[in-house]
C-alpha cells in the first residue's frame, strides 16, 4: 500500500498529554458543584439473604443527612441486555457488596457515620459458589429470571435455572467430525474473575431537577450515550430528559462501558430535592461493589487426526457472571463467534452459558471474553500438539484460518480480513522458535535452578456490539481556518481524541495543529456514538470523521466554486486552500469561507461550514439463535504472542525476558499511540496470567477487596522486552485500511505464558493465575508423580 | 472514617507520657502507614492520636563505636536505607527496608512502627532479630530495654502496656558480620511477604536466624542456630537447612499464600540465603 500520508502513520504525541501532566485536566473527581451533597453507600454483608427490615430513622436524624434511601425508594431495574438488576438491593441481597441503602448528606463525613447508624436485619439464604452448584439448580440466584426483559433473540435465559443465557454455535456435523478424528482429545480450564482497576475509581454526580424530569449526570463513564439510554429506560423518563457529560476520565477497560452509579445517584438526588449528589467509589467499592470480569470453567473436546488437523469441537464456555448478568450475556454471546480461536473447524458444537452465583457480578473487561476463551483454546491446541507429538507452530499453521476460510459462525474469511499465519510467523521468528525443548535439555538446565521456556499463542477478536451500531461526527471551521471535531466516544486514555483530529487534518490537507478534538463529551452537544468499547472506535469513527472531512472540503468547493467560476469538480485544497487543480494561483484559503465568503463588494455567499459525518455498522445479522451462525464480526483483528521466559523453580518465580506480540492492524496510524496500546495491554495481561484473581471465603465474601491483596503488577514485574509488531494488510472498508487494536494485546498473555511454562517445564496448568506460589508447588507435585 | 480525634504534637518526652496516661486508649502516629488503614476502614475508634514526631528522642539516629546503632521512633525506613553504617555493618536490615511496601511509603513508614505493629509478617523484625535488637521503652517510670526477642506477644500484640511509647531501637555494635534478608512475595514489586528469612554471621562464626510470616509473631530460631553451631559452613550445610528449617515454623493458610508454600519457600529462601554467606566468604 503506498504511504503518501502526510498525518496517518506519524507518531504524534497525544493532544491531551501536557494537560495531564501538568494536573490542568479535570475529572469527575475534581468537581464541586453549588449545594453538592456527599453520597455513602451500605454494602450487604451478606453473599445471599432476605432483607427481613431496614430502619434508617437514625441515619435521618443526625444532623447534616439530606436523605437516605433504600430498595423501596428505588423500584427501578436496569441492564444493558438483560435487565436484571435492582438499583438497591429490595428484599434480597444476591453478592456480598451490593448496595442495601445510601445516604446522601452535606459531607462525607456526615455520610459516611450515617451509614453507620443504619440497622438492616437479614435472613441468610443458601448461597450458590460456582457455576457448577449453579447448574444443579437447587438454589435460584434469580427466581423470576422468566419474567425479566431482555434483548430477544439474541440471548436466551433459562426458566427455572441459573442460566442468564445459554448461547449456542452449530455448524458442520460434529458427530462424523469425530467419527473422521484419529484422536479425541480433553481439556478443563479455567480463570477466576479479575478486576478492572481503573486509576481512577468511579464517580457520578447527578441532579435531578425537582421541577421536571429532567436529569443531568457528569460521570466517569465511557459510554455517555448509553448512560442517556439505559439511565432513561430504568427510571421511566425520556432519553431527551437525560444530559450526560463525560469530562477526562482516568481508565476505564470496560469497567465503565454501559451503566453503572448514575441511575442510583439520580435517586439520591430526587430524594435529596434536586440537590446535586456526588458519590465516588472508594477502592474497595471498585472491587466489591462494581462489576468484575467475569470467571470462568471450558471444557474443550476436539477430534484431530493425526497429521494435526482439526475434524471437529465440542466445547462448554461456562461464565460465572456473579449475581446479576446485565452485561455479562453478551460476553458470553463472543463465544458463539470466536469461542474456538482463530482456527478452521469444519464440525463444531458450542455452549456459551453465562451463569448467575452469589458473587460481585460480571461486566466488560478489556478483551469482552477473550482473553477467557482464549486462555482456554490456546492451551488446548499446545496440549493436542503435545499428544500427537507436533510442534505447536506446525499444528496451528495447519489449522489457521485463512482467505476463503469460514469461521465457526460461517464468516467468509477474505485476504482484506487480516491474517493469523503473518502474525504468528512474526512473533516466532522474534523469539528464536526451534521447537521444543526435548527432556535431555530439559534435565541439563533443571539442575542450575533455572530453567527457560518459550511459547506463543494465536489470539482473534471482533467488536461485540449490536448489528446496526453507529456512530457520527461533527465538524465546524472556526473563522482562523482551524477545526473542531466533536465525537461521541470519550478518550479514556486509548487516544481517541489524537487519532481522530490525525484522520480529520489528513483528509483537510490541514497541519495537525489546526485541528482539535473537543474534550467534555456532552449529549446534549456531541453527536451520537453508541458505547465507546469493542476497539471499535479508530475503525468507526475514523470512517465518521474522515466522511465528515470530505463533506467540509466539498461544502467549500461549492462556494469556492461560484467565486473562481468553475466546477467544484475542476477544485482540489491543501495547505488551508481550496484551488483550482490546473490554475494553482486561483486559490481561496479556508479562514474566508470558514463563516461564508464575502465579495469586495460586500455581497456573502455560503455560510458559516459545519459538516457532518456518519458511520454505521453494515452486513452484520444477528446470529442464528439455534446454530450462532450469522456474520457478527465487524472487523476482525487477529495477532499472536510469543514469550520467552524463565522459571526458578524452587520458588516458583518467573522472570519474562521477552514478550512479542503481533498484530494485523491494516494501518498504524500513531505508533506511539499503537505501541502504548500493546505495552499496556501486555502488562495487563501478564497481571492476569500471573498475579491476579478474586479470593472468597467459603460463605462467598470477598476476601481480597484491596490493594493489600488484590496486587497487580508493578514496575518490577514488567518483563526485560516487549516488541510490539504490526502487520498491514489493509481492511479495504477501515480508514486508510485500518483496524482495531485496543483490546487485544492482552488477550492470550495468559496462554502463551502458560506454554512457555510446559515448554520450560513439562507442566501443563490449567487455571489462572500462574502464581510462584501454583507455579512452585506443581513442580513438587510433579517430581513427586 | 468514623472516628473524630484530639490531635497533638508534643515537644517532649514527659509532655507525651503525660497526655498518654490522661487519655487511655490513644494511638500513636509515627509514619502512619498502618494507624491510617485502621482508621479508614473503622477497625478502631480512636479519640486520641499522638505524634511523635517531634519528640527529640525519637529522632536520634545514631552510631557509636563499641557502643552500637540507635534507631530512633521517628526514623523512617528510607532514612535507615540511605545510612551507610547499615549498609555497612546490618547489610540485612537495609535488605529489609528495601522490600519494604514501595519507596514512597518508605519516605514515611518508619522501622519502630514496622515493630510496634506487631504483625508477624513484619519486614524489618527479622533483620533486627538477627542483631539483637533491644527495644527502648519510656513509661511513667522511666525507660526499660526489652530484647526485641521478647517484645512480640502474639498477632499485632507486644509487651508495651498502657502509657509507654518505644523510643527506639538498640542494635549491638557488630564486627566481621555478614547477613542477608530474603523474602518471598506474591509479586516482585510492593508486597507483603509469604516468607521473610534473615541470617547472619557473626565475626565469630555463629549463624543467627530469624524469620517473618511463618509464626504468628517474628521468629528467632534458636534451636535451629543450636543445631547449625556443630555444621560446617557449606552447601550441604546450606541444602540440610533447606529441610530442617521447617521443623522450626508454623505457617499458617491464609490469604495470601497456602501453609505448603510458606514451608516450601521457607526452606529455599534459607538455603539460598546461607549460600549467599557462603559466597560472600563469610569474611
Amino acid at each position: 500500500m503506498s504511504k503518501q500520508y502526510r498525518h496517518i502513520g506519524q507518531p504524534y504525541d497525544r493532544k491531551d498529554a501536557q494537560e495531564k501532566v501538568t494536573g490542568q485536566a479535570m475529572y469527575v473527581h475534581d468537581m464541586e458543584l453549588p449545594g453538592m451533597l456527599h453520597a455513602k453507600c451500605l454494602h450487604s454483608p451478606h453473599a445471599h439473604a432476605e432483607i427481613i427490615s431496614i430502619d434508617t430513622s437514625a441515619a435521618e436524624a443526625l444532623p447534616g443527612v439530606k436523605a437516605v434511601v433504600t430498595g423501596k425508594d428505588a423500584p427501578y431495574r436496569v441492564g444493558l441486555y438483560m435487565v436484571d438488576k435492582n438499583l438497591i438491593a429490595s428484599d434480597r441481597v444476591r453478592y456480598q457488596g451490593e448496595i442495601v441503602a445510601a445516604v446522601a448528606a452535606e459531607d462525607e463525613v456526615t455520610a459516611e457515620r450515617a451509614v453507620s447508624l443504619i440497622k438492616v436485619e437479614y435472613k441468610p439464604l443458601p448461597i450458590i459458589h460456582d457455576v457448577d452448584e449453579a447448574l444443579e439448580a437447587k438454589i435460584l440466584v434469580h427466581e423470576n429470571l422468566h419474567t425479566y426483559e431482555y434483548m430477544e433473540g439474541v440471548f436466551f435465559p433459562q426458566k427455572g435455572t441459573n442460566i442468564a443465557s445459554w448461547n449456542r454455535t452449530l455448524k458442520g456435523d460434529v458427530k462424523k467430525g469425530f467419527e473422521e478424528a484419529d484422536f479425541i482429545i480433553e481439556n478443563e480450564l479455567s480463570v477466576p474473575a479479575v478486576a478492572h482497576v481503573p486509576m481512577e475509581t468511579h464517580v457520578t454526580i447527578a441532579q435531578a431537577d425537582p421541577y421536571s424530569k429532567k436529569v443531568k449526570i457528569w460521570s466517569s463513564a465511557q459510554s455517555p450515550f448509553a448512560v442517556r439510554q439505559l439511565l432513561a429506560k430504568s427510571l421511566g423518563i425520556d432519553k431527551s430528559d437525560v444530559h450526560v457529560i463525560v469530562p477526562y476520565i482516568g481508565g476505564g477497560f470496560g469497567g465503565k462501558a454501559g451503566i453503572h452509579l448514575e441511575p442510583f445517584v439520580t435517586v439520591l438526588s430526587r430524594a435529596a430535592n434536586g440537590r446535586p449528589v456526588k458519590l465516588k467509589a472508594t477502592r474497595e467499592e471498585e472491587f466489591n461493589l462494581l462489576p468484575t470480569r467475569a470467571g470462568m470453567r471450558s471444557r474443550f473436546k476436539t477430534g484431530v487426526k493425526k497429521d494435526g488437523t482439526i475434524t471437529a469441537m465440542e466445547i462448554y464456555h461456562d461464565w460465572d457472571s456473579g449475581a446479576y448478568a446485565d452485561y455479562g450475556v453478551n460476553v458470553g454471546k463472543t463465544a458463539v463467534y470466536s469461542g474456538a480461536g482463530p482456527y478452521i473447524v469444519p464440525n463444531v458444537e458450542l455452549h456459551s452459558r453465562t451463569i448467575y452465583t452469589n458473587k460481585v457480578f460480571s461486566t466488560a473487561y478489556r478483551g469482552f471474553g477473550h482473553l477467557e476463551t482464549h486462555w482456554a483454546v490456546e492451551r488446548h491446541m499446545d496440549y493436542i500438539a503435545q499428544q500427537l507429538n507436533i510442534d505447536p507452530y506446525e499444528l496451528r499453521m495447519k489449522n489457521l484460518l485463512r482467505a476463503g476460510a469460514t469461521t465457526i459462525s460461517g464468516e467468509l474469511i477474505y485476504e482484506s480480513t487480516g491474517n493469523p499465519i503473518d502474525c504468528l510467523n512474526a512473533v516466532v521468528k522474534e523469539i528464536g522458535w526451534t521447537g521444543r525443548k526435548t527432556d535431555e535439555e530439559r534435565a541439563l538446565e533443571m539442575k542450575t535452578g533455572k530453567v527457560r521456556g518459550k511459547g506463543f499463542a494465536m489470539l482473534q477478536k471482533a467488536p461485540a456490539m449490536p448489528s446496526y451500531t453507529s456512530t457520527a461526527a461533527i465538524m465546524q471551521m472556526n473563522e482562523d481556518g482551524h477545526v473542531k471535531v466533536m465525537i461521541g466516544a470519550v478518550d479514556m486514555g486509548q487516544g481517541a481524541n489524537t487519532i481522530m483530529a490525525q484522520i480529520a487534518a489528513e483528509e483537510l490537507g490541514l497541519p495537525i495543529e489546526s485541528v482539535e478534538v473537543v474534550w467534555d463529551v456532552d449529549t446534549n452537544k456531541h453527536p451520537y456514538d453508541w458505547n465507546t468499547v469493542a476497539s471499535k472506535y479508530t475503525f468507526m469513527g475514523g470512517n465518521a470523521v474522515k466522511k465528515a472531512a470530505k463533506n467540509m472540503i466539498q461544502q467549500m468547493k461549492e462556494v469556492a466554486a461560484q467565486v473562481l467560476r468553475c466546477h467544484p469538480d475542476e477544485l482540489a485544497h491543501g495547505d488551508g486552500y481550496i484551488y483550482h487543480v490546473h490554475h494553482t494561483a486561483r486559490r481561496i484559503p479556508f479562514k474566508k469561507l470558514a463563516m461564508g465568503y464575502m465579495y469586495e463588494n460586500g455581497n456573502g455567499i455560503g455560510g458559516p461550514v459545519i459538516a457532518h459525518g456518519v458511520y454505521m455498522a453494515s452486513g452484520l445479522t444477528n446470529p442464528d439463535p439455534q446454530t450462532g451462525q450469522g456474520r457478527p464480526g465487524l472487523v476482525w483483528t487477529f495477532g499472536a504472542h510469543a514469550v520467552d521466559l524463565e522459571v526458578d523453580i524452587y520458588t516458583g518465580e518467573v522472570h519474562v525476558l521477552k514478550i512479542a506480540s503481533a498484530f494485523d492492524i491494516g494501518q498504524v496510524i500513531n505508533k506511539k499511540l499503537v505501541d502504548g496500546q500493546v505495552l499496556g495491554g501486555v502488562i495487563q495481561g501478564l497481571g492476569s496470567a500471573m498475579i491476579e484473581g478474586y479470593k472468597f471465603s467459603p460463605d462467598a465474601k470477598l476476601l481480597n477487596p484491596s490493594f493489600t491483596d488484590n496486587k497487580i503488577p508493578t514496575a518490577k514485574d514488567l518483563p526485560d522486552e516487549i516488541v510490539p509488531i504490526y502487520i498491514e494488510n489493509p481492511q479495504n472498508d477501515g480508514p486508510y485500511g485500518a483496524r482495531g487494536i485496543g483490546e487485544h494485546p492482552m488477550i492470550s498473555v495468559p496462554s502463551a505464558i502458560g506454554n512457555a511454562l510446559y515448554d520450560a517445564l513439562g507442566i501443563n496448568f490449567y487455571k489462572l493465575p500462574l502464581s510462584p506460589e501454583n507455579i512452585s508447588l506443581a513442580i513438587k507435585n510433579h517430581k513427586k508423580a | 472514617m468514623l472516628s473524630k480525634f484530639n490531635y497533638l504534637k508534643p515537644k517532649s518526652l514527659d509532655e507525651a507520657l503525660a497526655y498518654i496516661k490522661e487519655n487511655p486508649g490513644t494511638k500513636l502516629l509515627a509514619g502512619g502507614t498502618d494507624l491510617m488503614i485502621v482508621l479508614r476502614r473503622n477497625m478502631e475508634i480512636v479519640d486520641h492520636v499522638l505524634d511523635i514526631k517531634d519528640i527529640p528522642e525519637t529522632k536520634r539516629f545514631e552510631y557509636k563505636a563499641g557502643e552500637g546503632l540507635f534507631i530512633g521512633a521517628s526514623v523512617t525506613v528510607n532514612e535507615i536505607s540511605e545510612c551507610d553504617v547499615v549498609a555497612e555493618k546490618y547489610a540485612a536490615v537495609k535488605e529489609a527496608a528495601d522490600s519494604l511496601a514501595s519507596y514512597q511509603l518508605r519516605n514515611r513508614a518508619t522501622l519502630v512502627g514496622n515493630l510496634c505493629n506487631a504483625s508477624p509478617g513484619a519486614d524489618l523484625a527479622s533483620p533486627l532479630l538477627v542483631f539483637d535488637a533491644v527495644v527502648h521503652i519510656a513509661g511513667p517510670n522511666g525507660i526499660r530495654e526489652v530484647a526485641l526477642e521478647n517484645f512480640f506477644t502474639g498477632v499485632k500484640r507486644t509487651v508495651l502496656v498502657p502509657g509507654e511509647i518505644v523510643i527506639g531501637v538498640m542494635l549491638p555494635d557488630v564486627k566481621g558480620d555478614t547477613s542477608v534478608f530474603l523474602k518471598q512475595a506474591r509479586i516482585k514489586g510492593h508486597d507483603l511477604g509469604i516468607a521473610g528469612v534473615s541470617i547472619r554471621r557473626t565475626g565469630e562464626g555463629k549463624l543467627c536466624v530469624g524469620m517473618t510470616a511463618v509464626a504468628p509473631t517474628p521468629i528467632r530460631l534458636r534451636n535451629l542456630e543450636e543445631s547449625l553451631q556443630s555444621k560446617p559452613f557449606s552447601a550441604e550445610t546450606a541444602e540440610w537447612l533447606n529441610e530442617e528449617i521447617k521443623n522450626h515454623i508454623k505457617p499458617i493458610s491464609d490469604i495470601r499464600s497456602s501453609a505448603e508454600y510458606r514451608l516450601h519457600v521457607s526452606g529455599v529462601l534459607a538455603q539460598k540465603g546461607l549460600m549467599q554467606l557462603i559466597a560472600m566468604g563469610g569474611k
